[in-house]
């Protein structure tokens, strides 16, 4: 094996009084488990996040990474009746390189959680959270880790203190998708697949990128954008490995500068009148 | 729109994005392709007409490619294939100076190290027949039947994951596939979405 650091498996050991989330170095990609707030509180939700600084070129996963790669996977051991969420995941940033695509993150960035704290979790004690995250960083060439990451903060009744890293959470909010009112519908069109949204506060093609949160929907490269009179139109291949579609199809649309907006559209037999007379 | 703007669009289209990718179909005639192997022969899909091909895409660096070669799993997959009368072709469409490029020493010796059973190994530094495959991954498996067509496209297996110990628990496709066709029974799973590494073309 040429890499000693191939499946780098790394456990970062904290001191249980240490509030400050260890970095756990890895190939290319450095690693914490963070906290928004210094203490957990009964009943109420905690932000915990993974945070991520790749190093520079370097780049890892969406939940959907288009045509090569994998999304980072989290799993969690929590104290007994405690939850964590699914990752929450902020809006992608497409990579190309020699005409394949990829959909992912660089720099340094957060993937969001919500931990469930029970309402019955005992005040006055600490409470040790592990999670064993999976990824895989590229820059051209990939080399997939893993990684085992602690954090263990106190359970308090009142009084809970942003933590040191909780301007992290601030800023993934601002880049998480939100969901938009918008109505919209997709249809094949041959080997093309379109779809159109209509409703308030549609962004303009220009500089917009638009991703499918399946896989095996969308081609990955970028679709083409255009306005149609009330209308923004999506028009995309299909991805290679496309069956049938799906009942519905999540869209996460960025420009990069407005705050990234989601939508769920459906799957029509047929597109309406106005658009399909275009 | 007349032929000759058709003819024009077509010709723009490929300027501007690179050579074309095609979309394989499945159970249609799998796209020719001849390429040198690193045996010093002239390798053509058409040489193997009535013989079952199964096409690998390999970058020897790529850790999905080294997790089903360190476990062992593509040389029996190769060993089964080849002993079964199929043909096993592996394929670098890694463009020059890229991760993963090997010259034919440098083909033979890994495929001494690492144990490949495949029939030959081929290079295809233009990328030329990895892009009429629309080969993404690395691995990214193929399997032609003895007519010339193309039944199964994608990945190795189930579980995409970078993981040796998943092996065990994924479906391994193209085993699948060549036990189905040496059966008689339609194809189950012909496609599957692949995972991989990119393939390092040349742009």
């Amino acid at each position: 094996m040429s890499s000693p650091a191939l499946l780098a498996l790394a456990i970062a050991a904290i001191s249980p009084a240490s509030t400050e989330p260890a970095i756990v170095a890895a190939d290319y990609l450095d690693l914490a488990l963070v906290s928004e707030h210094r203490a957990f509180v009964p009943g109420r939700p905690a932000s915990l996040g993974l945070r991520l600084r790749h190093a520079a070129q370097w780049h890892s996963y969406w939940i959907n990474p288009g045509d090569s790669g994998l999304p980072t996977r989290l799993e969690w051991t929590l104290p007994a009746g405690w939850h964590a969420s699914d990752i929450a995941w902020p809006a992608p940033t497409r990579f190309e390189v020699s005409g394949l695509y990829n959909f992912g993150y660089d720099g340094d960035m957060l993937l969001p959680v919500v931990i469930d704290v029970p309402a019955d979790a005992a005040v006055g004690t600490e409470a040790g959270i592990a999670v064993e995250a999976k990824w895989l960083v590229c820059r051209e060439e990939c080399i997939p880790g893993k990684a085992i990451l602690h954090l263990n903060l106190p359970i308090m009744a009142a009084g809970n203190a942003p933590s040191s890293d909780a301007w992290r959470f601030d800023a993934t909010r601002r880049a998480l998708p939100e969901p938009a009112a918008w109505t919209g519908s997709a249809w094949l069109d041959g080997d093309r697949i379109v779809i159109t949204l209509r409703g308030d506060d549609l962004p303009e093609p220009t500089g917009l990128d638009v991703f499918a949160v399946q896989r095996r929907v969308l081609a990955n490269a970028p679709p083409r954008l255009r306005r149609e009179a009330d209308a923004l139109v999506i028009d995309a291949g299909q991805s290679d490995y496309f069956d049938e579609p799906p009942a519905t199809l999540d869209l996460v649309l960025t420009n990069g500068s407005a705050r990234a907006r989601q939508v769920r559209v459906a799957f029509v037999a047929l597109p309406n009148a106005s658009t399909r007379s275009k | 729109m007349t032929l000759r703007n058709t003819v024009f669009g077509v010709i723009a289209g490929v300027a501007l994005v690179g050579p074309a990718w095609a979309k394989p179909v499945i159970g249609e005639a799998a796209p020719s392709f001849s390429l040198s192997g690193a045996d010093g022969r002239t390798h053509a899909l058409s040489d193997y007409k009535g013989k079952v091909v199964v096409l690998e895409w390999h970058n020897p660096e790529c850790p999905f490619v080294k997790k089903h070669y360190e476990a062992g799993n593509l040389p029996k997959q190769q060993a089964d294939a080849v002993a079964g009368g199929a043909v096993w072709l592996t394929i670098n469409s890694g463009a020059p100076g890229k991760q993963g490029v090997l010259d034919v020493a440098a083909a033979n010796a890994w495929k001494t190290k690492s144990k490949a059973a495949s029939s030959a190994y081929l290079f295809d530094p233009q990328g030329g027949a990895g892009r009429a495959y629309a080969a993404k991954t690395t691995p990214h498996l193929y399997v032609i039947d003895a007519e010339g067509v193309l039944r199964y496209a994608g990945g190795i297996d189930s579980i995409a994951s970078a993981d040796k110990a998943d092996i065990g628990k994924a479906t391994q496709y193209v085993p699948q596939v060549l036990s189905e066709l040496a059966a008689g029974q339609p194809v189950s799973v012909g496609s599957s979405e692949p995972y991989g590494c990119s393939i390092k073309y040349g742009s």
